[in-house]
């Protein structure tokens, strides 16, 4: 079977492959070496950030984040507010208005109380 | 034996392994795929410390990779055959007149009756690699991955990104210009045409 010139210039050419196959240059033990070393750093930077300690951005996110603490912070101010009534020096509000019915004879009861 | 089976391992389950914190796994794919890797630069760039410094620079990236890497996608070594492509085009294009500085390939010897085998073997492949040098950069690495690293066209293809039919027609064309290059260098080297 005549063969054609691709073929035949293939074939000759798989003997320079063949050479180079089995010349391949050797990898240093220096270059192996900063491979491995850079391994190292890479894998112990991971570990250090695995084993770090709680910070406090880490403790927010644990109670639930910035919405959460929000909250908590509106609540406590609130609380406070409460509980140290409003200031006598409030303009225009008198402290009796809290503690005397405007009009005593309209009172009604919350539960079923006298009409 | 532990040893013996982490050896056995696949290149993907070690990348897993290190990024767990596997030293071991580290050492089992260096010694695996860096003399590989630096091989394969070598061919694309002609320049060994240049090869080095890629291959150090390819696994340096895989080992940045390991925790995210994708089981079920590429494989190591297609990843790692695309990144040191891509990383050889950029030395190619940092390089003042946009070839990095080729190894010096000897000539071969006058007398070819008194080259040994060896020597014969070493100048038909340093004839190989300076034509190689000379070929556009898609067609050296695909006669590379084709012919030098026995990879399938299949394989090929996935690493560079491209059709079956574009390798095909890529590692023809580069056997071609090659056959030309060395054509008037198959005597020389101890290799006669056949009549």
């Amino acid at each position: 079977m005549p063969t054609r010139p691709d073929d035949h210039d293939h074939a000759a050419l798989e003997a320079f492959f063949d050479a180079a196959r089995r010349t391949t240059p050797v990898a240093s033990e220096d270059m192996l070496a900063r491979v491995l070393a850079d391994a190292e750093t890479v894998r112990t930077a991971a570990q250090a950030r695995r084993t770090r300690p709680v910070r406090p951005a880490r403790l927010r996110d644990l109670l639930g984040g910035w919405p959460s603490m929000a909250g908590l912070a509106a609540a406590t101010l609130a609380g406070l507010w409460i509980g140290a009534g409003l200031p006598e020096a409030v303009p225009g509000l008198n402290e009796a208005a809290y503690l005397v019915d405007i009009t005593p004879e309209m009172a009604f009861g919350l539960a079923g109380g006298d009409d | 034996m532990p040893f013996d089976a982490t050896d056995d391992l696949p290149d993907e389950a070690l990348l897993a392994r290190f990024a767990d914190g596997d030293a071991a796994a580290a050492r089992v794919l260096t010694l695996r795929l860096a003399p590989r890797v630096m091989a394969h630069a070598w061919r694309l760039l002609g320049n060994r410390a240049e090869a080095e410094d890629v291959t150090q620079d390819a696994m340096l990236r895989l080992w940045k990779q390991a925790p995210d890497w994708r089981d079920g996608e590429a494989k190591v070594t297609t990843w790692l055959y695309r990144v040191v492509a891509n990383l050889c085009i950029d030395r190619q294009r940092r390089a003042r007149g946009g070839t990095v500085t080729l190894d010096a390939i000897p000539e071969p010897a006058d007398g070819r009756a008194s080259m040994t085998e060896a020597m014969q073997e070493r100048a038909r492949a340093d004839a190989l690699q300076a034509a190689l040098n000379d070929l556009p950069a898609r067609q050296r690495q695909a006669v590379v991955l084709r012919h030098i690293d026995g990879l399938s066209n299949p394989e090929i293809a996935a690493i560079m990104e491209i059709t079956v039919e574009a390798v095909e027609s890529l590692t023809s064309r580069g056997k071609r210009a090659l056959s030309a290059a060395l054509a008037g260098r198959k005597e020389e080297l101890g290799y006669a045409d056949e009549t």
